[in-house]
């Protein structure tokens, strides 16, 4: 097969699965399993297609010849490019989907329209892969609609509750918002380069093209979850699912940020100015985040508060490797966001469990859950342990890789930002630990039987807590696979 | 030298196989859960002393393995002579605190879990000492918080233990948060995160950034000390802890700051760059002396005034190190070493007291010494221990550390330890006196003793007692350990 087929063939076979799946959902009434079965079976099927694409992409990037890429027209135009990045965070997406897959072949059991949710899930993934593989803005913003389109309806996918439909109207808003403001970049990038293949040409510099950069900053970092654009991310992540929570909260927003890097670099703004407005940021995220997640009773909710703090230490470890030009710092963050989005997917994860069997949504409910779901206990612990940063657990050596690339800077503005760093990993733990503590409470007198939990969600959970286990016991694969994410051009 | 190296693997090998093999074994090992992680204790603790002949022979056993290439980690164990003694009390202490709970721990579903955490505990502790770099050195430092932590949250007396938990992993790890940004700015500085490498020097730190590291290890490792003002989170810990976890975390893994000090800021800069830092660790020392001393005079619950102690005995060892002579320097080792048998001592006589009274108030207590005599023997030569009777060893200690206090210029604040001392002896003596003399209350009813519990602290009265008359062994480790330190000047 010629190199372009490889790279369109994830595409055309997530979108395939989609709609065959639709229909099948159309056609009569499916089991739930089986709806999982042959998403989980779409997924390892992406995956495998993978396996070629990534050979011809190592060959390339060790030859230093042209990248694997598809266009549709031949005067440039539609172009997508498997570049290392965009594939790495594509396998880690399928992986995922394929895991949640599974697990919701047991979670989404009693929901009435478990049908749709499957084909949603897999068109979710292919707007990502497109976005991740697409070097045309155009295609970018169709691909990040298709995304979110996809999203919205999950986020709402429980709509006898009120309040999944308001979290799904309020996301859906303030993303149409998002995706509009990078219409209107790419009008304007279009209106002074005319085209809008990345990377424009360099040594353009005109008003109309910063607009559009600006654009672009704001719409992927509203979509990325970056503070103070953030104020949707805790309602969709508390209301939505939590296998879909899982899925938004690992890779969803973080490819965003990585194709908000991609694009705006590729726009032509330099990299210590994004740098710059990155680490001003990540302080905002941090901050914000933690302080918030503090006060949370809502578990999902406290997760999510979570993920803004660290989408924010990605921020400042991607902020610091742009602005003072240290590969180390961009590979830090690089690896934090690997490693983000194992423990973040585990941790919602583990909670849909003890939502799933004991109804928990607040804090409070968990306690008892390590006298009735020991596995639970210890994955939930496990992700939260990592989220906080604690060893051996991989959250820790992405802290440690992160300061010791920020502190190489010898700079202020480095010096501070470790300052607010360590204080806001401080006050991390004012949120995580309590859960743990909360999880190992015995719970009250006459409630202590061990309840089983089904094979359809104890497996994704085996699985994800070993790779996370793995990640910080052994994190020199996973640093290799980060280096992979720092070329994404 | 293949044998060594057997050995230091096993000071962490074995024990945590044993870890994993009783939590694997779950409720089913319950029962021989205790036999199990004893013996896997003493192998750690023989292991430990096995290590003494290639010492003695002038090598340094040591074992590595590439970690993460990328990042240039190296996974690096190693024993010098600052090591063994930090690493035989340590692993004494983890298998006293074992022994003892087979008389305090009731077995239950969980025992395996118990033992699991206490030898994870020992292995945090042992793993500190022993690593090699500064990498490793942070995972297990961590680790004896993370698995004496859990201790508590689940086995801790009281409701309160989960936010005593809490506490105590905050505060200590705000202390471990500055140890790390200290460790952090040696590894940026050096390229590498290993000690060996920086013991060889040719690096060097801007003097600026050279005092904010010593500054944040003296204050990281300070918390771990538990030293005026930082010693907030011990009391409650001690407290709430069960009697085995207290016993460790007094005896052994409060002088795991010790360690850290004399690791890196007295291993890896020389003396010159300390010098600035001498007087206020001295004052820092002598303010928690006396602080500590007064708490224990004024609590009434008897495990706090033996957890206060802690707060004081800590504050000789930091007067100790502020000396910066060698006199001192060796008296605050080897009362790190004195200091864990005595408290392990003391806190094991108050667990007896606790198990067979039923209660921890000191007025509500008198007159046990008719009923239980063996005990206040013990308790008597642990509180002579603790106030510095010779020939018990923390006279030998204190001695030294008095010495180099006067040894420097220093006269005023000398002066003030050494008759902060005099508090010490009024608190023991108050704990002693207000428990076993005096008329014994109507209702206090006295219960029988598990045996594992009395002969463990019989046992260990022994020890202080023939560490006390022979002293000679361990001043001839410390000798060499600063020898190690200082390279014989000073």
């Amino acid at each position: 097969m010629a190199e372009s087929t490889w790279v369109i063939l994830p595409l055309l076979w997530l979108f395939g699965g989609a709609f065959a799946l639709g229909l099948l959902g159309r056609l009569g009434r499916m089991r739930n399993t089986f709806l999982a079965g042959a998403t989980a079976l779409i997924c390892t099927g992406g995956l495998l297609w993978l396996i070629p694409l990534f050979a011809l992409t190592q060959s390339a990037w060790v030859n230093q010849t042209a990248l694997p890429s598809w266009s549709g027209t031949a005067s440039g135009g539609i172009q997508l490019r498997a570049t290392p990045s965009a594939l790495v965070m594509t396998a880690l997406a399928l992986g995922l989907g394929l895991l949640i897959a599974i697990y919701s072949g047991q979670y989404l059991a009693r929901d009435r329209r478990y049908a749709t949710a499957y084909p949603l899930l897999l068109l979710m993934l292919t707007g990502l892969l497109g976005m991740l593989l697409t070097t045309d803005l155009f295609n970018l913003y169709l691909f990040c609609e298709l995304l979110s389109i996809a999203a919205y309806v999950l986020v709402a996918f429980r709509r006898h509750t009120d309040t999944s439909i308001e979290a799904g109207f309020k996301y859906l808003i303030m993303s149409s918002v998002a995706t509009l403001i990078m219409l209107l970049g790419i009008s304007w990038i279009y209106r002074e380069v005319g085209n809008v293949t990345l990377p424009i040409i360099e040594g353009q510099d005109s008003l109309w093209l910063r607009l559009g950069i600006a654009c672009f900053l704001v719409g992927l970092a509203l979509k990325s979850g970056v503070a103070p654009l953030h104020t949707w991310l805790p309602d969709a992540y508390g209301r939505a699912p939590s296998s879909v929570s899982a899925l938004l909260a690992s890779v969803i927003s973080k490819s965003t940020l990585l194709v908000l890097l991609r694009v705006t670099l590729g726009l032509g703004l330099p990299a210590p100015i994004l740098g710059i407005v990155f680490i001003f940021f990540s302080f905002l995220n941090m901050t914000l985040g933690n302080a918030l997640a503090l006060i949370q009773r809502n578990i999902k909710r406290l997760l999510a508060y979570s993920s803004i703090a660290q989408t924010g230490y990605i921020l400042f470890a991607l902020g610091i490797g742009l602005r003072y030009d240290i590969p180390a710092a961009l590979n830090a963050g690089f690896f934090l966001l690997l490693v983000h989005a194992l423990l973040k997917a585990l941790a919602f994860l583990s909670k849909g469990v003890c939502h799933f069997y004991c109804g928990a949504t607040q804090v409070k409910d968990l306690q008892g859950t390590a006298h009735q779901f020991p596995l639970v206990a210890l994955t939930f612990s496990v992700s939260l342990a990592g989220l906080a940063g604690i060893p051996p657990l991989a959250g820790f050596a992405a802290k440690w890789f992160i300061l010791a690339a920020s502190l190489t800077a010898q700079d202020t503005l480095a010096y501070v930002g470790v300052a607010i760093f360590l204080l806001n990993s401080v006050l991390a733990l004012g949120y995580y630990l309590p859960l743990i503590v909360q999880i190992f409470t015995p719970p009250p007198i006459g409630d202590t039987a061990r309840q089983r939990v089904s094979l359809w969600i104890s497996i994704p959970l085996i699985l994800l807590g070993a790779l996370t286990l793995s990640a910080g016991l052994q994190s020199t694969p996973w640093l290799d696979i980060a280096t992979w994410l720092n070329f994404f051009e | 030298m293949t044998r060594d190296i057997v050995f230091l693997e096993l000071i962490l090998g074995f024990p945590l196989a044993t870890a994993l093999i009783l939590a694997l074994l779950r409720g089913r090992g319950s029962r021989s859960a205790g036999w199990i992680a004893g013996g896997s204790a003493l192998v750690t603790l023989g292991s430990a002393f096995a290590l003494l002949p290639a010492l003695y022979g002038g090598s340094e056993p040591a074992v590595a393995f590439s970690w993460i290439p990328a990042a240039n980690i190296q996974l690096r164990l190693h024993v010098d002579w600052l090591t063994l003694p930090f690493l035989v009390t340590e692993a004494a202490v983890t298998l006293a605190a074992i022994v003892y709970s087979w008389g305090y721990h009731k077995v239950d579903a969980r025992s395996g879990y118990f033992y699991a955490l206490l030898l994870l505990f020992g292995v945090g502790m042992s793993g500190t000492t022993l690593a090699d770099d500064l990498f490793l050195f942070y995972i297990f430092w961590e680790l004896m918080l993370i698995a004496s932590c859990v201790l508590i949250l689940i086995w801790g007396e009281g409701e309160r233990r989960g936010i005593v938990a809490l506490k105590y992993f905050i505060f200590t790890h705000i202390g471990s948060l500055m140890v790390l940004v200290g460790l952090l700015m040696l590894y940026g500085a050096t390229g590498s995160d290993s000690l060996a490498m920086m013991r060889a020097g040719g690096w060097s730190l801007e003097p600026a950034l050279l005092n904010t590291v010593l500054l944040l290890f003296f204050i990281g490792f300070s918390v771990k000390m538990a030293i005026f003002p930082v010693h907030l989170w011990l009391p409650d810990t001690h407290t709430v802890a069960p009697m085995p976890v207290t016993i460790m975390l007094a005896a052994a893994m409060l002088s795991m700051g010790t360690y850290g000090i004399l690791r890196f800021p007295f291993s890896l800069f020389s003396i010159e760059h300390i010098a600035p830092f001498a007087l206020p660790l001295m004052i820092a020392g002598l303010v928690s002396e006396i602080y500590g001393a007064l708490m224990a005079l004024a609590e009434q619950d008897i495990k706090r005034i033996i957890a206060y102690s802690s707060v004081s005995q800590m504050g000789y060892i930091l007067f100790g190190l502020g000396t910066l002579t060698r006199a001192g320097i060796e008296g605050a080792t080897l009362h790190v070493i004195y200091h864990a048998i005595v408290k392990a001592l003391l806190f094991m006589v108050t667990g007896l007291v606790i198990r067979a009274t039923g209660t921890r108030k000191i007025e509500a207590l008198g007159g046990l010494g008719k009923a239980l005599p063996g005990v206040a023997v013990c308790t008597a030569i642990g509180a002579l221990g603790i106030a510095g009777m010779p020939p018990l060893g923390i006279f030998n200690s204190e001695w030294m550390i008095f010495a180099g206090g006067f040894e420097t210029a220093r006269i005023v604040p000398s002066m003030l330890t050494l008759f902060g001392s005099l508090l010490t002896v009024v608190y023991a003596l108050r704990f002693f006196g207000r428990i076993f003399f005096g008329e014994q209350p109507q209702n206090l009813k006295i219960r029988s003793l598990p045996r594992a519990m009395l002969y463990t602290t019989v046992a260990i009265t022994v020890l202080l007692i023939v560490e006390g008359l022979f002293p000679a062994p361990l001043f001839d480790w410390v000798a060499q350990e600063l020898t190690l330190l200082l390279g014989g000047g000073l």
